[in-house]
């Protein structure tokens, strides 16, 4: 998924690692035009409701997969046509990006939180620590992924809570797999040494030494996952899964679409669509984040 | 392993020289048969595919009515006896006769505990209460019951007759991928998962002789092709790839209609919708709340908007066709100050807020509820769960029920009461899923199933419709008619009220 | 490698594949659901009848005599019998395995083979126009749902320009006695190119519905590791002493470049196998991953279970696999 970041020859300069990388980072057009991109749907998701010609879950079965404005039949107040139930698409399509960016975020936080203690611990306190955390990881990683989080959620009921736990719970292992080796490389490095000579404690160590400088590839990784959440939370959808009716989030909104394809291609096609944009967008943005912050690439 | 191979070789054989361009029907359907084997399954969708190479004593005609097949003729000797006189000259795909011994066979290997490989065929109570089968001579078979049941008949229709030396020789467990039936295909191949291809089985006697034409099959070759996501098939009918395809979503008709060379034909289905409100807790231990809801309720709306009006409404569980149906029960019109008048009457003046609960499946038209009892002050939040989880949740015999309303149905191929009237309504039965329960209507539906007269039995049903009228355990909605979109080419087929695809009488031009 | 060092690898399989088997089996009696009643479905039924299948199922018995009796058996490899088709697990499951592994297979192929020329030349090209499009390219394979891309090529390709077929695995002619049970290897094998081309193109738009995130993730790691060969000491110097720049990157830079692009192919393969379910349903492909999506719904434990424990297996084998061709393609790394 992801080539493992080496983690050579990182030493502490007098600039801040991480503000020398946001400056290159803005140096490249693409990944900054992608970010506003992304910065854009952020935007959208946060004030839908100054955005939003209507109310997303009023239902009207008059309106019942009405075609977009330009096209016959259309009409311009409700400019992206309605969905199946007469709702207004481009209304839920502006609601849904909070959802579904919700549950990107969130996850993505849970799993980098969870992710990185656990592999700053099974990286530097070893011992039986990396044993139970590996072999946990091992487990996690050899259940596919999609059947767990079906299983999960057929255990614990569909429902935002339980999408975000039922990604989140696997989701994890990835940024501890690359925090675990990135402390096992800084654990040797002096800056660590000279820590643990003044006698600092195990925690400092980890969280105030070893975090800030192994950061950039856990940020490289969170970013591009969190694209591939949203797009698992779609599959999810499509398996019968999704978030709970009237909510929109837009990989239901795709899932609950498909069958109208052929009738009605709008229904799915423009929540399809925003799904496009905004994941290329964090991944545009997220490849120019790990150019930028990569030392390999630094030239 | 090897014998597998062997037989994957000698399917190969037989299949390769076959003429080209045989007639080859193809039918895209939405699931696999989970065996071959008749007796071993209780899938709606493995007994259509297995139907059309195995035939039963007894079948429906177009009418649903029950006809002879494989018998002549039959008679009711006693409360409890049956004698079924079988057609003469009727073989097996292997040549081999079909006797009364097969239908013995055929019969003790459904009812009889552990009969298959130790295990005890799901589809036992299917049959009805048997005492014993007797093989009086090769053409005429006798059916002793425990008790009198009235449904004997028409639960016959979905027990196809096996070969008894078949089985004797290939194992107990050899019919799940072998066949060896009396119906119009014999088994080409089954590929798993994939497709399970049929030819013609020339010597085929013709079929029921109710139903003309009675011939052998009109195609070369049937394939049931497995394609279980809707899009893809209604894609797989308009690029003729397929030419039937079951379950048409009532939103592609008007695609399927536009393109010229396929059509939309629909027939009365057997499966009755509600909602399930439950009765042992407020606000629906009210019968008054109920109606309101009922009331509240324009069902009209939602089978035009939705279902494409492809639908009947219903007041009561049965479908207009079933037997015993109340052809005069009063309907809840739709009435939305009546249903204001009649919450504030039960003391929710200021409106009600439920939870509708609904599998994946049924969203959209939970959702369309909703949208409509919203205008009446109920406000409806819908909760999308897992089927199975729903139906622990709900049909607790009895049990404290966990939920408000389920929208949820219920299958009735048999056209019976018995087969849905009894076990929604009858009190804590394995389908009540309302905690219903009303000693009168369990007194009237015990007497109807054991009454052999059938203008009392159906009198029988019709009260005990009536009072349930009355109480609204469940709001009930529609039958929807089952949808099949069909190429242009296909001529000669009919779909059939329950669910089946026989397609004995399809030609392909 | 070292004997020792191979058999301690394997040993990993154990504890992975008890940890999986705890797991999905208390998952699968914590989920609310009774596998007698969605099988009885809407009829009338005795109370006999109930209990004679619940017999047969075993769920009769209290969880945790099930789990040490699945545990017991397991170790033989026998899984019981599928609640549903009522026949061995592992014969349901055999009869749907080869279709997933040869559309995860192919899926594979196709992105490999336009992963690294693309990703190789990207690197060559670094900071060109051609190096853009393709990252942005790449990027696209990832940015899209699966199954609304399966159904929009499904709409372009066989609805509206009739090319190539919508579902399945192959025509009724088309079948061919199995040899690896891989439909496009067999009907080569026999010489059937009819029955090859039609199998192909009922393969085609799955796999590359499939194949195409992972080609994304393909194509940006050979142009990241590419990339970073072409740094390398060697490389500068071999371009220094004047040889053909093509000849050094096809002969030093590529094989070594290949190297993590290979390894995380084979890791991938792993999750493609699991995660195919969506493409299978789409396309009514035979596979194996429909097989048990279905099963959760309807609460088939049996095929879960010996189902979950197979693609367990599978990723130790793949990272297994792939740690060993780390190995044969860099002699440096010892294992």
């Amino acid at each position: 998924m992801y080539a493992p970041v080496a983690a050579t020859s990182r030493a502490r300069s007098s600039e801040s690692l991480f503000r020398r990388n946001l400056r290159l980072f803005a140096r490249s057009k693409l990944s900054l035009g992608s970010a506003a991109v992304v910065f854009l749907f952020i935007l959208m998701a946060v004030a839908a409701p100054l955005f939003a010609p209507h109310d997303p879950n009023e239902a009207d079965l008059f309106l019942r997969l009405q075609p977009p404005a330009w096209m016959k039949g259309g009409d311009w107040s409700y400019p992206l046509g309605c969905d199946a139930l007469g709702r207004d698409l481009l209304s839920r399509i502006i609601y849904g990006a909070r959802v579904s960016i919700f549950i990107g975020a969130s996850v993505i936080l849970v799993a980098t939180t969870m992710g990185t203690l656990a592999g700053l611990a099974a990286g530097y306190l070893r011992g039986w620590v990396d044993v139970f955390i590996s072999r946990i990881v091992d487990i996690l990683l050899g259940f596919p992924y999609l059947i767990f989080a079906i299983a999960l959620i057929a255990m614990t009921g569909p429902g935002l809570q339980n999408i975000i736990f039922a990604l989140a719970y696997k989701e994890w292992v990835i940024p501890c797999r690359v925090v675990r080796g990135e402390t096992l490389a800084a654990r040797e490095f002096e800056y660590v040494e000279s820590a643990r000579a003044m006698g600092a404690g195990r925690g400092y160590i980890m969280l105030r030494e070893i975090l800030p400088n192994i950061l950039s590839p856990v940020v490289v990784v969170s970013t591009v996952r969190m694209a591939h959440v949203i797009i698992l939370e779609a599959s999810l959808s499509f398996l019968g899964l999704g978030v709970q009716p009237p909510t929109a989030s837009w990989g239901s909104m795709v899932a609950d679409g498909r069958s109208f394809m052929l009738e009605a291609w709008w229904v799915s096609t423009f929540p399809g669509v925003a799904i496009l944009l905004l994941v290329l967008g964090i991944n545009v943005a997220s490849q120019g984040v790990r150019d930028a912050f990569d030392p390999q690439f630094h030239d | 392993m090897k014998k597998k191979w062997m037989a994957w070789g000698v399917a190969a054989a037989v299949a390769l020289p076959t003429l080209a361009g045989a007639a080859e029907l193809r039918v895209g359907f939405t699931m696999d048969a989970l065996t071959l084997d008749p007796a071993n399954h209780r899938k709606r969708e493995t007994e259509t595919i297995i139907r059309n190479m195995y035939d039963g004593i007894l079948t429906r005609d177009s009418a649903m009515r029950v006809v002879p097949e494989l018998a002549a003729g039959w008679s009711q000797i006693d409360p409890v006896t049956y004698e079924f006189k079988l057609r003469s000259g009727v073989t097996f795909h292997d040549g081999t006769p079909f006797t009364a011994e097969d239908v013995k066979f055929t019969y003790e290997r459904l009812t009889r505990e552990g009969a298959m490989d130790g295990q005890t065929s799901p589809r036992q109570s299917l049959v009805g209460d048997l005492k014993e089968v007797v093989a009086v001579d090769p053409l005429t078979v006798r059916f002793v019951l425990n008790a009198p049941a009235p449904i004997f008949p028409a639960m016959q229709p979905f027990q196809e007759m096996v070969s008894k030396s078949f089985v004797e020789k290939i194992g107990p467990g050899g019919l799940a991928n072998q066949v060896n039936g009396t119906g119009p295909f014999k088994l080409v191949e089954w590929r798993k998962g994939d497709s399970v291809i049929m030819e013609r089985f020339e010597g085929y006697y013709g079929g029921a002789a109710d139903i003309p034409p009675t011939r052998q099959a009109c195609v070369d070759r049937v394939i049931f092709k497995i394609i279980p996501e809707n899009a893809s098939r209604v894609a797989a009918l308009l690029a003729g790839d397929v030419h039937i395809i079951n379950d048409l979503p009532a939103h592609a008709i008007r695609q399927v209609e536009n393109n010229p060379d396929t059509r939309v034909m629909a027939v009365n289905g057997t499966r009755s919708s509600y909602i399930a409100l439950n009765n042992q807790k407020a606000p629906f231990d009210d019968v008054r709340v109920r109606r309101a809801v009922a009331h509240a309720l324009d069902r009209q709306l939602i089978v035009d908007k939705i279902l494409n009006g492809n639908a009947s409404l219903i007041d009561g569980i049965l479908s207009p066709d079933a037997f015993g149906k109340n052809t005069n029960l009063p309907a809840y019109a739709y009435d939305v100050s009546k249903a204001k008048a009649l919450l504030a009457e039960a003391g929710y003046a200021g409106g009600l807020d439920v939870t509708l609960d609904v599998d994946g499946a049924n969203k959209e038209i939970a959702e369309a509820i909703g949208a409509v009892l919203g205008k009446a002050g109920i406000r409806v939040k819908v909760v999308v769960g897992e089927g199975s989880q729903l139906v622990k949740r709900y049909r607790t015999k009895g049990a404290p029920i966990d939920g408000q309303m389920w929208l949820t149905s219920w299958g009735n191929g048999s056209l019976d009461p018995v087969g849905i009237f009894v076990p929604t309504h009858r009190t804590a039965d394995r389908g009540n899923s309302s905690g219903y329960s009303n000693p009168k209507v369990d007194q009237l539906l015990d007497a109807a199933g054991a009454e052999l007269d059938r203008t009392k039995r159906a009198s029988l049903y019709a009260q005990a419709e009536a009072l349930v009228n009355q109480d609204l355990p469940f709001v009930y909605l529609w039958v929807a008619q089952d949808l099949y979109g069909v190429s242009n080419r296909v001529t000669g087929w009919q779909p059939s009220a329950d669910s089946r695809i026989n397609l004995h009488d399809a030609c392909l031009k | 490698m070292k004997l020792g060092k191979l058999i301690a690898r394997l040993a990993q399989l154990v504890p992975v594949l008890f940890g999986v088997s705890i797991i999905v089996f208390f998952m699968m009696t914590l989920t609310p659901g009774d596998p007698v009643q969605i099988m009885l479905g809407d009829q009338h039924v005795t109370e006999a009848q109930e209990r004679a299948l619940r017999h047969d199922m075993g769920l009769d018995l209290p969880p945790a005599e099930r789990f040490v009796k699945f545990l017991g058996n397991a170790v033989t490899g026998n899984f019981g019998l599928s609640y549903y088709h009522r026949q061995p697990v592992m014969d349901v499951i055999a009869s749907r395995l080869p279709a997933t592994i040869e559309l995860s297979l192919f899926a594979l192929l196709l992105a490999l083979v336009t992963a690294i020329p693309l990703g190789v030349l990207a690197a060559v090209k670094k900071n060109t126009i051609f190096d853009r499009l393709a990252t942005v390219g790449s990027l696209f394979g990832v940015s899209l749902p699966g199954f609304w891309f399966g159904i929009l090529l499904l709409m372009l390709f066989a609805v509206h320009l009739h090319l190539l077929p919508v579902a399945g695995r192959a025509g009724y002619s088309s079948e061919v006695p199995p040899i690896t049970y891989l439909l496009l290897v067999d009907t080569i094998l026999h010489g059937r190119f009819d029955a090859f081309a039609d199998a192909l193109s009922h393969i085609l738009l799955p796999a590359i519905t499939l194949g195409l995130p992972m080609a994304s993730i393909l194509m940006r790691v050979t142009r990241a590791s590419m990339l970073d060969v072409l740094k390398q000491d060697y490389i500068t110097f071999a371009e220094a002493k004047g040889l053909n720049r093509s000849k050094v990157l096809a002969k030093h830079a590529l094989k070594n470049a290949l190297i993590p692009t290979v390894t995380v192919a084979a890791i991938e393969t792993g999750a493609l196998l699991g995660g195919n379910m969506v493409v299978e349903t789409v396309f009514g492909w035979p596979g194996l991953g429909r097989l048990v999506v279905e099963s959760i719904f309807v609460r088939n434990y049996p095929l879960i279970q010996a189902a979950v424990l197979i693609y367990a297996v599978t990723y130790v084998l793949l990272n297994f696999i792939a740690d060993l061709l780390y190995t044969l393609l860099n002699p440096r790394v010892r294992l």
